[in-house]
C-alpha cells in the first residue's frame, strides 16, 4: 500500500515545502460536512503535518507539539487526530476522517506520526496490497499487479509459455491435428457441391457417382469427428496435466511461505487458488486453447473462399457480421445475469436449509417449525418463479436469436437463388457459398466470446503467480546454523504485531533458563498465543532480538530448530490417517516400541487398544470418533516421540473432563521433566507446577514470579486467582497457604 | 489492600454497574463539544475527558438508543440517551456531530451505471453525500437486505451505501440494480 503518493503540481504549491521533503502523503475522502471530497491530501514532513483540503491548505500541524496520534475507526470510516503534549482527550485535534478504504492508509500513518513525534528517524512502510488498481481503477483481484495492466505487459505471456515449455511436442501434435480439423470442415461443402452439380443436377447423373461423393462426404464426416475426437482428447489431456502441475507447485508454494501470508488471506481464497484458478486454466486449455487455432483457420480460410467464388455476395453476408456479433454478445450477457441470478437464489434456499438443519434442536425448542417451513416456502416460491422464468426465456428466445443470426443466410440465397436462375451459378455453387456463410456467423459468435475467456484466464494467471512470486519472509540465511537447543530462551526488547502498526507485544524482556517451566497468564487477546508464535518462529520480531541459547533465533536452521519443539494446542488437529501415523507424525523413523512407550507415557496406549484396530485404527476427518480429551494424549504422544527441548502447551487442558484433565495432567508432567516449557492456561490451577508465572497486561509484562511471590504481591495474578477461586466457592486465604 | 473482602466488594459494585442501565439526559449529564471536534462529558462525580457515542439500533432507531462510552481498548458504556428528541437543540448538535464522525453510510439516490466486469460489479452512482464510484464482489453477500425494499451494499473496501426504498428508484434504474434484487 503506497503511503507516499505523488502531489500535483497545484497541490505542492501551496505547502510551503517541496515535494522532496513529505515523508508521508495519503487521501482523504469526507469532508466537515459530511460529503465527499476530491483531490484532497494529508502531507507530512519530519516537522509538521499540512491538511490539503480541495486546492486549499486547510490547515497547519507542528508535530512536536504533540505527544500521541491515533488513527480511530468508526464504522466504515475513520478518523485521525492528535493528542498535544501534555494534555488528556478533551484538548484532542480532529486532523481528517476517511472512508473505509483508507483505514489501513491511516493506521499506518498515525504510526508514522508517532515516530516523528518520539522523534525517531524511521519511515513505517505498509506491505498490503491495494484493493483497486491505481492505473485502470479496477477492483484488484486478491493481487499485487493487475491482471488487466500487467496483463499487457509481456510478463503474463511468459509466464503462460512458461507454464506449456514442457509440453512442447503434445503441443506441436496438437496444433497438426487443428490443422486437419480445419481442413475437414472447410472440404466438406466442396464435395457437397460436386455431388449436385455433377451428379444431381446432370441429366445423365449416374448412381455409381452420386454412391461415390456421399462415399466421400461419408468418410469426411468420419474424419472430422476423430480428428476432433483426438483433438480434444489431447488437450484436455495437456490441461489437465497443466493445472495439476501448477497445483503441486502452488500448494508446496504455500506451505513454503511464512504463516503471516497465509493468516492475511482468507482462507477460502488461498483454497480457490489452488483449485479453481487452476481449474480454469485446465478449462481454457480444454475448452478455448484446442478450438482457438482451428476456428481462426477456418475463418480465414473460410472467407478467402467465399471471396473466391463470389466477391458481391461475400461483402453483403459481412454486412451482418457486426449482427450476429451484437447479438451473441447481447444474448450471452443477459443469460448469465439470468442464470446469476437462478444461482443466487438457489445458494438463498441452501443456506436457509442448512441454518435450520443445524439449529433444528433450536427450532423445535422454541416451537418455531411453522415460520420456519413458511419461510422456507417463501424463497423456494421465489426460486421456482425464477427458474420457470428463465426457462420460458430459454424456451423463446433461443430460437429467435438463433433466426435471426441467421438472417444473413436468407439474404444470401436470394441473392444466390436470383443468380442460380439466371445461370450465373450452379445450385451446388450456391449450396456451397450458403454452407460457409453459415459457417463464418458461427464461428464469428464463437470468437466474439473470447475476449472473456482470456481475461478468465489472465486473471487466474495473475492469482496464480502473484503467489508463485511471493517470497517467503522467515527463510535460512546463509549464516543459519543447525543447532542443539539447550532450551534457554530470551526476549530481549522485543516488540511486535501481526499487522505492523498495531503492536500486540511491546518492549518485553524475559530470560528463560534450559529446563524451566513459565506459565504465561493474561487476559484473552493479551498477546500470550503471540509469545509462543514468536518462540516457535512462526514470525519474525518487528523490533528487539529473539535469543535461543544465546543466538539469534534468525541465524538457527528452520526444520533444524522446529523438530526440537513440540507442541500441544487446546485443539489437536489429527490428520487423516492411523494413529500411529499420528503419533509418528514428527519423527516417522521411530520404531514401533518407541510409538507404545511414548502412548503409555501419555496415557494413551489403553484407549488405543480399547479401539477396535489397535494402533492402526484410522483417525481424522471422516475417521474413528475420539473424544477430545483422547486426541490430546494423542498429541502428547506425539510432542513425547520427538523428545523437544522445548515445548508448548497452549491451553491443553482446557476442554476436557475432570478425569480426562487428570490423566493428561499426569501425562503432562512426565512431558515437561527437564524441558523448557511455556504453559498457557485460562485455568490456573493447572499452572501449579510453573517455575514461574508470566503475567501479560496491556502489551507488556506485567509480573514475573513464582505463584507465592506473585499472591504477596497482591496485584493482577492476585486478583485473577481470588476471582477463580470466588467462583468456586473456596476463601482465597485457603490456597494461599498451600 | 490487606483483606481480600475488600477487593470482592470492589469487584462486586463493578459488575453491579456493568448491569445497571443508566439513563442519561440533561439533568444528569453534561456535554460540551471540545475544541478539536470531540464529546466531552461532566456526569455525577466524573469527568470524562472525551467519549464515544453509539448507535444500539443504528438501522431500525438511529436516534434513539444512544450509548455513550468511554475510549479506549476497554471502552465501558457510561450511559444511555433514550431519544435524542429529548435533548434540547445545543446538546443534540453536538452529539449528531460525535454520529457523524462515527458513522459514514451514504445513501444512494441515483444509478447512473452498475457494470459487471469479471467478478466484480462496478456502481457509479449519486449519493446524499456527493457522486460516487465503487465496486463489489459479485456472487457474494456484499448487497443485503434490510427489509423488502431497504438494501444494504458493502464494497470491497468495506464502505458501506444504503438504499432507503428500492421502489423510490426509477424504473431504468431498478432495472440496473435487478441482478441484485
Amino acid at each position: 500500500m503506497e503511503l507516499k503518493i505523488g502531489l500535483s503540481e497545484k497541490n505542492l504549491r501551496l505547502l510551503p515545502v517541496g515535494e522532496k521533503e513529505l515523508i508521508y502523503a495519503v487521501p482523504f475522502d469526507i469532508g466537515k460536512d459530511g460529503k465527499f471530497l476530491r483531490n484532497s491530501f494529508v502531507a507530512i514532513t519530519s516537522k509538521s503535518i499540512y491538511v490539503l483540503c480541495e486546492g486549499k491548505l486547510t490547515k497547519t500541524l507542528d508535530i512536536k507539539d504533540f505527544d500521541t496520534f491515533k488513527s480511530e475507526v468508526g464504522v466504515s470510516c475513520g478518523v485521525l487526530y492528535g493528542i498535544p503534549k501534555g494534555a488528556d482527550e478533551s484538548k484532542a485535534v480532529l486532523i481528517a476522517k476517511y472512508s473505509s478504504g483508507h483505514l489501513a492508509r491511516y493506521a499506518y500513518i498515525a504510526k508514522g506520526c508517532r515516530f516523528l513525534a518520539e522523534g525517531r528517524k524511521d519511515i513505517v512502510k505498509s506491505e498490503e496490497y491495494e484493493k483497486y488498481c491505481p492505473r485502470c481503477k479496477r477492483a484488484l483481484p486478491g493481487t499485487r499487479t493487475c491482471p488487466r495492466c500487467a496483463g499487457k505487459k509481456e510478463g503474463l505471456i511468459h509466464e503462460m509459455l512458461l507454464m506449456m515449455a514442457p509440453y512442447k511436442l503434445q503441443l506441436v501434435g496438437i496444433f497438426i491435428l487443428m490443422l486437419l480439423a480445419s481442413l475437414t470442415t472447410l472440404l466438406n461443402p466442396e464435395i457437397q457441391k460436386h455431388l449436385v452439380d455433377d451428379v444431381l443436377m446432370r441429366e445423365q447423373g449416374s448412381v455409381k457417382l452420386a454412391m461415390f461423393c456421399l462415399a466421400g462426404m461419408f468418410a469426411m464426416s468420419i474424419g472430422i469427428a476423430i480428428v476432433n475426437l483426438l483433438k480434444n482428447y489431447y488437450c484436455s489431456r495437456l490441461g489437465a496435466v497443466i493445472s495439476m502441475d501448477l497445483r503441486k507447485k502452488l500448494y508446496s508454494k504455500i506451505q513454503m511461505l511464512s504463516l503471516s501470508y497465509v493468516n492475511d488471506r482468507k482462507p477460502g481464497d488461498l483454497m480457490n487458488r489452488i483449485t479453481r484458478d487452476t481449474q480454469r486454466v485446465s478449462d481454457f486449455m480444454g475448452d478455448s486453447f484446442c478450438n482457438l487455432f482451428t476456428v481462426a483457420v477456418i475463418l480465414i480460410c473460410d472467407v478467402i473462399y467465399m471471396l473466391i467464388l463470389d466477391a458481391k455476395l461475400t461483402v453483403i453476408s459481412m454486412v451482418f457480421i457486426p449482427l450476429s456479433v451484437f447479438i451473441s454478445i447481447g444474448f450471452r450477457h443477459n443469460i448469465h445475469r439470468r442464470f446469476h441470478m437462478q444461482w443466487v437464489k438457489d445458494d438463498k434456499i441452501n443456506s436457509n436449509l442448512r441454518d435450520v438443519l443445524s439449529g433444528m434442536s433450536v427450532v423445535k425448542a422454541y416451537g418455531k417449525e411453522e415460520e420456519e417451513s413458511e419461510h422456507f416456502n417463501k424463497t423456494a416460491d421465489d426460486y421456482a418463479v425464477t427458474q420457470r422464468k428463465n426457462e420460458t426465456f430459454w424456451a423463446v428466445f433461443f430460437p429467435l436469436m438463433q433466426f435471426m443470426m441467421g438472417v444473413g443466410v436468407y439474404l444470401i440465397t436470394y441473392f444466390g437463388g436470383v443468380s442460380v436462375i439466371r445461370e450465373e451459378k450452379t445450385v451446388g455453387q450456391l449450396m456451397q457459398f450458403v454452407n460457409y456463410t453459415s459457417m463464418m456467423y458461427m464461428y464469428v459468435g464463437w470468437l466474439s466470446n473470447m475476449p472473456r475467456m482470456l481475461m478468465n484466464l489472465v486473471t487466474s494467471v495473475e492469482r496464480i503467480s502473484d503467489v508463485m512470486q511471493q517470497e517467503p519472509k522467515i527463510t535460512d540465511s546463509k549464516d543459519s546454523k543447525a543447532h542443539r537447543v539447550k532450551g534457554g530462551i530470551e526476549f530481549k526488547d522485543v516488540t511486535f504485531g501481526y499487522k505492523t502498526y498495531e503492536p500486540i507485544l511491546e518492549h518485553i524482556d524475559l530470560k528463560v533458563k534450559p529446563g524451566e517451566m513459565i506459565g504465561l497468564v493474561g487476559s484473552s487477546g493479551a498477546g500470550k498465543s503471540t509469545m509462543i508464535n514468536l518462540i516457535m518462529h512462526l514470525y519474525d520480531v518487528d523490533d528487539g532480538k529473539l535469543l535461543i541459547d544465546g543466538i539469534d533465533i534468525k541465524d538457527i536452521k528452520l526444520a533444524d530448530y522446529h523438530a526440537q519443539i513440540g507442541v500441544v494446542l487446546q485443539e489437536t488437529f489429527l490428520f487423516s490417517g492411523t494413529i500411529l501415523n499420528n503419533i509418528r507424525f514428527a519423527r516417522p523413523e521411530a520404531t514401533t516400541m518407541e510409538v507404545i512407550r511414548a502412548a503409555k507415557m501419555a496415557n494413551a496406549h489403553d484407549f488405543i487398544c480399547k479401539t477396535p484396530d489397535g494402533y492402526n485404527t484410522y483417525v481424522g476427518e471422516k475417521g474413528y470418533n475420539l473424544s477430545g480429551g483422547e486426541r490430546q494424549r494423542i498429541a502428547i504422544a506425539r510432542a513425547i516421540l520427538n523428545d523437544p527441548r522445548i515445548l508448548i502447551l497452549d491451553e491443553a487442558t482446557a476442554s476436557l473432563d475432570t478425569e480426562s484433565e487428570y490423566l493428561i495432567q499426569t501425562a503432562l508432567d512426565r512431558l515437561t521433566e527437564g524441558k523448557t516449557t511455556f504453559a498457557i492456561a485460562h485455568r490456573l490451577s493447572t499452572l501449579k507446577n510453573a517455575d514461574r508465572l508470566v503475567v501479560i497486561d496491556g502489551h507488556r509484562i506485567a509480573e514475573v514470579g513464582s505463584h507465592n511471590e506473585l499472591m504477596e504481591k497482591k496485584g493482577i495474578y492476585y486478583g485473577l486467582v481470588t476471582a477463580q477461586l470466588e467462583m468456586q466457592g473456596t476463601p482465597a486465604s485457603e490456597n494461599a497457604a498451600v | 489492600m490487606e483483606d481480600k473482602e475488600f477487593d470482592l466488594a470492589e469487584m462486586e459494585k463493578e459488575t453491579e454497574e456493568m448491569l445497571k442501565i443508566n439513563l442519561l439526559n440533561e439533568k444528569n449529564a453534561r456535554f460540551t463539544r471540545t475544541e478539536g471536534g470531540f464529546l466531552s462529558l461532566k456526569t455525577g462525580d466524573k469527568d470524562y475527558p472525551r467519549v464515544l457515542a453509539v448507535r444500539m439500533f443504528p438501522f431500525t432507531d438511529p436516534d434513539k438508543y444512544i450509548s455513550i462510552r468511554t475510549t479506549g481498548e476497554h471502552s465501558k458504556e457510561i450511559g444511555i440517551i433514550e431519544d435524542m428528541a429529548s435533548l434540547s437543540g445545543e446538546v443534540r448538535g453536538i452529539i449528531e456531530e460525535q454520529l457523524d464522525l462515527r458513522y459514514f453510510t451514504p445513501v444512494i439516490t441515483g444509478i447512473y451505471s452498475i457494470k459487471d466486469e469479471y467478478g466484480y460489479a462496478y456502481f457509479d452512482v449519486m449519493t446524499d453525500r456527493g457522486r460516487c464510484r465503487f465496486a463489489i464482489h459479485m456472487g457474494g453477500s456484499d448487497v443485503v437486505h434490510l427489509s423488502e425494499t431497504r438494501i444494504m451494499i458493502t464494497d470491497i473496501d468495506e464502505n458501506r451505501f444504503e438504499i432507503p426504498d428500492v421502489l423510490k428508484l426509477t424504473p431504468g434504474e431498478r432495472k440496473k440494480l435487478d441482478l441484485f434484487l
